[in-house]
């Protein structure tokens, strides 16, 4: 996740050409104007209809777009709306622990630990899972965890009580977790294969128990790496659809299906969902400013 | 060099007239305004059909191929609304037939969505049982043709429930033996409906304190079920994970015959009897296929055939005494007459949707 900025435009060698000054702004041009265009068709104007339907009090397809106010803004304030808010942030926030707690130590061991010529190897079939659909991966959770699946088939072989969670909370939070913990696993890689192993022997030698040297130093050094993977699972588990849709049940309304259900479902109400997705929009903003606040600094200050 | 920066100045200008345009169409924009495609680069050798999952089939799909030379592309919805989204949010130009339902057929005619057919290029519509002839919501079949007709009831299995249900009472009744082991459907009108009709209210009510009351119903019922779907409750029914799905009668049909054990019931207190249509959009970019379609669908010999390998319940009369007894004799697909009488078509409830809708969200947000 280290964004570096493109060097420079360096025409270099080319400067023997005559007209060496038209290719300085035809350089960035060129490069900028594809994915620039690309950008504003895409994704600003979009966004920008998006918010214009937000100002719209409940419209539907067919009606006529006229800004007047605020109300689907406020109609988010309703109690039960906020309670689906809090759901899918306590959804994102569970997912970010779950992610970390277990993908630390494997990103750990692959970095540090492992043979180093099967690293590339053990990352790749690590992150092997990502090449398959989501969708499909969704429902292999589903015949794992349904009431007949494959968890309590193999639960009942060691007589232990069968686990109904399909269709509540915990199925989510499995199926969001195990969907991007590989996301985790890769970035904590990135920042912990560069740590400064000659810290980790001289607080040895200094005397540091294991724990008071990996809280002290393994854990500050890979800060970054812990704040950019926490921020990059909590940002796409936000806006995660597939999960709670196909694992969730009649209670597990998030954002993302409260706003699919205003254009696609049951319920049509553009305005709705259009104010629902400007609140994403900022929040998911927000964390991404984070991320490059905190996910992207240079390591020089360790 | 002069062409180039020519070039560049041309791009930022036509770009911006692109931007001002779309700046200035938004004064007084229409969302989501259903336009005719340019009928020009319609291709005749393929029809696209959006239609609901499992009405049609291979066998279909290559019968009508080889007898008309036409090959066809389905996609499927799960919903009315969704069909209706898609229409109007302008992906859906490369349909030339939809399948809407009843009350949507109405609100699409009344959206100027569909066109009115060509009658002398569909044969079989005399053959349509009496009550088709001239239905409701589509006065003498102008705009859609009947297809497939039934009732949303309850899909149980008696071997787990070790009783059977008869009422839409038993989901409140028995709701603590039944925690996640029953659905209800994704669908605003026929659940609110289905508790509507359990309180002795219309389907099409429109007193808010009904649907008031029908809403609160459900909320007491909402913390012991599995999921609201209307049609992924199919392989979990089947397998077991479910006791009682909410569902229609033709995907009760298609469940029975995979597992024994599964039953389907009209609920006593009444239920929604629906009819499935076929119409033509009137952005269809290959009208000529799609009034075929419908001609060789209404086909004696092609509805039996589908109401056989499909388990439509076919609206025609002519195919359905083409049927076996063991099919037309089956009161799920065609239940007695008794039975019907206390069902109930759904109709558009004019501004009350928005209330129904409010509702809904509320009882799956919470």
């Amino acid at each position: 996740m280290t964004q570096t900025a493109p060097p420079p435009n360096t025409p270099g060698s080319l400067d023997s050409v005559p007209n060496a000054a038209k290719k300085h702004w035809v350089g960035p041009w060129a490069l900028l104007g594809p994915p620039g265009l690309w950008l504003v068709l895409l994704l600003v104007l979009p966004t920008l209809v998006i918010f214009e339907l937000s100002l719209v009090p409940g419209i539907r397809p067919g009606d006529l777009v006229n800004p007047s106010g605020l109300d689907n803004y406020t109609q988010i304030f309703e109690s039960v709306y906020l309670r689906v808010m809090l759901r899918s942030l306590l959804f994102a926030i569970g997912t970010t622990v779950v992610s970390l707690v277990l993908g630390f130590p494997v990103a750990y061991w692959i970095a540090l630990m492992s043979p180093k010529r099967w690293r590339n190897l053990l990352l790749v079939a690590f992150i092997l899972p990502l090449w398959t659909s989501s969708l499909l991966r969704s429902y292999a959770w589903i015949s794992i965890l349904r009431p007949t699946g494959v968890l309590n088939s193999f639960l009942g072989i060691f007589n232990l009580p069968a686990l109904d969670i399909l269709n509540q909370s915990p199925a989510v939070l499995v199926g969001m977790s195990y969907s991007f913990l590989p996301y985790m696993v890769l970035i904590l890689y990135s920042s912990l294969e560069k740590l400064d192993l000659k810290l980790l022997e001289a607080a040895a030698d200094l005397g540091a128990t294991p724990i008071q040297s990996f809280w002290k130093i393994t854990v500050p050094q890979s800060f970054q790496g812990i704040a950019a993977g926490s921020l990059l699972v909590f940002i796409i588990s936000l806006g995660d659809f597939i999960n709670p849709e196909l694992l969730g049940g009649a209670s597990s309304m998030t954002v993302s299906r409260l706003i699919y259900n205003q254009f696609l479902g049951p319920t049509q109400n553009w305005g709705f969902g259009s104010s629902l997705s400007m609140i994403m929009i900022f929040a998911v903003s927000a964390a991404v400013a984070l991320l490059i606040r905190y996910g992207n600094t240079s390591s020089g200050k360790v | 060099m002069a062409g180039g920066s020519y070039s560049r100045r041309a791009f930022l200008q036509q770009t911006a007239a692109a931007a001002m345009g779309l700046s200035l169409s938004s004064c007084g924009w229409r969302l989501a305004n259903v336009r005719p495609t340019n009928t020009a680069s319609a291709d005749t050798s393929k029809l696209y059909i959006f239609t609901w999952a499992g009405y049609t089939d291979k066998a279909l799909l290559e019968q009508f191929t080889a007898e008309t030379g036409v090959s066809v592309v389905v996609d499927i919805y799960d919903s009315n609304e969704a069909m209706l989204a898609k229409l109007q949010s302008g992906g859906g130009g490369a349909y030339s037939i939809v399948y809407p339902s009843d009350y949507m057929v109405r609100r699409m005619r009344d959206l100027d969505l569909l066109q009115e057919l060509d009658r002398d290029r569909i044969s079989g519509l005399d053959s349509l049982f009496e009550p088709y002839q001239d239905p409701s919501y589509d006065p003498n079949n102008r705009h859609s043709v009947p297809v497939s007709w039934g009732t949303t009831g309850l899909v149980y299995n008696r071997k787990s429930l070790g009783t059977e249900p008869q009422d839409w009472d038993f989901l409140w009744d028995q709701r603590e033996k039944l925690t996640r082991r029953m659905t209800l459907m994704n669908d605003t009108r026929e659940t609110m409906g289905a508790s509507l009709r359990r309180l002795g209210f219309s389907y099409n009510a429109e007193d808010p304190e009904a649907i008031r009351k029908a809403f609160e119903a459900l909320q007491e019922l909402k913390p012991f079920l599995a999921n609201f779907t209307t049609d992924a409750w199919r392989d979990r029914i089947v397998a077991g994970d479910l006791s009682v799905a909410m569902g229609y009668s033709v995907d009760a049909v298609g469940v029975e015959s995979e597992n024994p054990d599964l039953g389907y019931v009209i609920p006593a207190s009444g239920a929604s009897l629906w009819t499935d249509t076929m119409a033509i959009p009137v952005t269809a970019p290959n009208p000529d296929a799609a009034h075929a379609w419908i001609d060789f669908m209404l086909r004696p010999d092609v509805a039996a055939s589908v109401t056989k390998s499909l388990s439509f319940a076919t609206p025609s009369r002519d195919a359905f005494e083409l049927l076996p007894p063991d099919i037309s004799e089956n009161p799920s697909l065609f239940p007695p007459d008794d039975v019907l009488a206390k069902c109930e078509g759904l109709a558009p409830v004019g501004a009350s949707t928005a209330l129904y809708e409010r509702y809904w969200n509320q009882l799956t947000s919470g």
